[in-house]
């Protein structure tokens, strides 16, 4: 809850370091896994290299269940590293918190709306670039605003902000919630001393618990969400 | 765009932020395709071909050696056929060459008994027309002997004799 920003301006662009700085560790953090779990790749699976292909057939089953067939197979790396990282971002901030000057620079990146916002946007112009790409411009704003009813076509526009909405602040509040009650939970224990710090442990370990598993959930539905807008605009309904 | 201008309006809008995590989240997908998703899923492939030919290969040497077992049943209940198909050749053909020699054998036999019965009569003939006419020479020589020199009977129808006796006993070693 540190409200804190750390903001430098390059080429007169405005960049919050605050927030920079813990997506550059979780990036990091997913590339050094997968780097060290795709050593030695070999025909017969052993070790580390089971680990990257369950996760990889997971990622992929993700697809399956949205996208059958030959077309969904190009997401894969997409869906991969999206649900990599966001996980791992996700779980990034609940064991680790690391504050100077009121600025934390290790926290979940997912936990600022600007991340979010940013893969959400991301995720949404490549499937609306996709749509274009496949039926062309007429028959993307055929698909997409007049099918089923041409005159839908107010909410159909309307769905496509409340899409980006939901996709990003859907993700943004469940971890940003999370590392509140964290610090919430860490300062009660602070207020009336060993009376209030016994309680506390328990507290923070439980919900620290249910953190990681909203943080799972999170990154699951993220990418599934992702999928589902894509084949949306990729296939006639 | 429009959406965060609206949230981000509370703290101030950072939006060097999106292009940090956009530039971050497509250099991110680069290293990991370049690293770990181009190997893995490649050998992921791999290994499906690998196991579908397999499979494949499994069925069709298993229907191979289906046909060898079904050949090698043949083959040897035909063998057991033409083995007792041969013996029983080698037996016709036994009794066949068995039969053949005997009459041979007989036949020749009986040749070789007529040529030398027919040997001996013709050399019988042979020595008694020799001998005819070696008596008959030898008696014009005796005589012709006995007129010349007188001789008489009773002193030489020994050696006569004896000399007839010598020419048969002659004529009986041819």
């Amino acid at each position: 809850m540190n409200e804190g920003a750390n903001v430098q301006t390059f080429f007169g662009i405005p960049f919050n370091i605050g927030n920079d700085v813990p997506g550059l560790i979780a990036a990091a953090i997913v590339f050094f896994l997968m780097f060290f779990l795709s050593r030695r790749i070999e025909m017969k699976p052993t070790g580390k290299q089971n680990v990257i292909e369950w996760i990889i057939d997971f990622t992929n089953s993700i697809i399956k269940s949205t996208m059958p067939g030959r077309d969904g197979q190009k997401f894969g790396l997409l869906i991969f590293t999206l649900f990599s990282f966001i996980f791992v971002s996700n779980q990034l901030g609940l064991m680790l918190q690391i504050t100077v000057n009121n600025v934390t620079y290790v926290k979940s990146p997912t936990a600022n709306v600007m991340t979010t916002m940013t893969l959400a946007f991301m995720v949404l112009l490549l499937a609306h670039f996709l749509g274009v790409k496949k039926f062309g411009f007429r028959g993307y704003f055929k698909n997409t605003y007049l099918s089923p009813i041409p005159f839908l076509l107010p909410i159909s526009v309307l769905e496509e902000f409340t899409n980006f909405l939901t996709l990003a602040l859907r993700l943004y509040g469940n971890i940003y919630s999370g590392e509140v009650l964290l610090k919430l939970i860490y300062k009660f224990s602070k207020v009336y001393g060993i009376a209030s710090f016994v309680p506390a442990v328990p507290l923070e370990i439980i919900w620290q618990g249910f953190s990681v598993f909203i943080g799972s959930i999170q990154a699951y539905v993220f990418v599934t969400l992702t999928m589902v807008y894509i084949s949306q605009k990729v296939e006639k309904e | 765009m429009s959406a965060e201008f609206l949230l981000g309006a509370a703290s101030g809008i950072y939006w060097g932020d999106t292009i940090f995590y956009l530039v971050l989240f497509l250099v991110l997908v680069a290293l990991i395709k370049h690293f770990a998703w181009g190997p893995i899923t490649s050998m992921m492939e791999k290994r499906a071909e690998k196991i579908a030919s397999d499979i494949d290969n499994a069925e069709e040497s298993r229907a191979k050696a289906e046909k060898l077992e079904s050949q090698r049943q043949a083959a040897l209940k035909d063998s057991h056929v033409e083995a007792s198909q041969i013996i029983d050749r080698a037996k016709t053909n036994g009794e066949q060459q068995k039969s053949k020699i005997i009459d041979g054998a007989h036949q020749e036999v009986t040749a070789l008994k007529e040529n030398a019965k027919q040997d001996i009569a013709r050399e019988r003939q042979d020595a008694l027309e020799s001998v005819k006419d070696d008596v008959a020479e030898l008696s014009l020589s005796i005589a012709s002997k006995v007129i010349v020199k007188n001789l008489k009977l009773e002193d030489q129808k020994a050696l006569i004799d004896s000399y007839i006796e010598g020419l048969g006993k002659q004529n009986e070693v041819k």
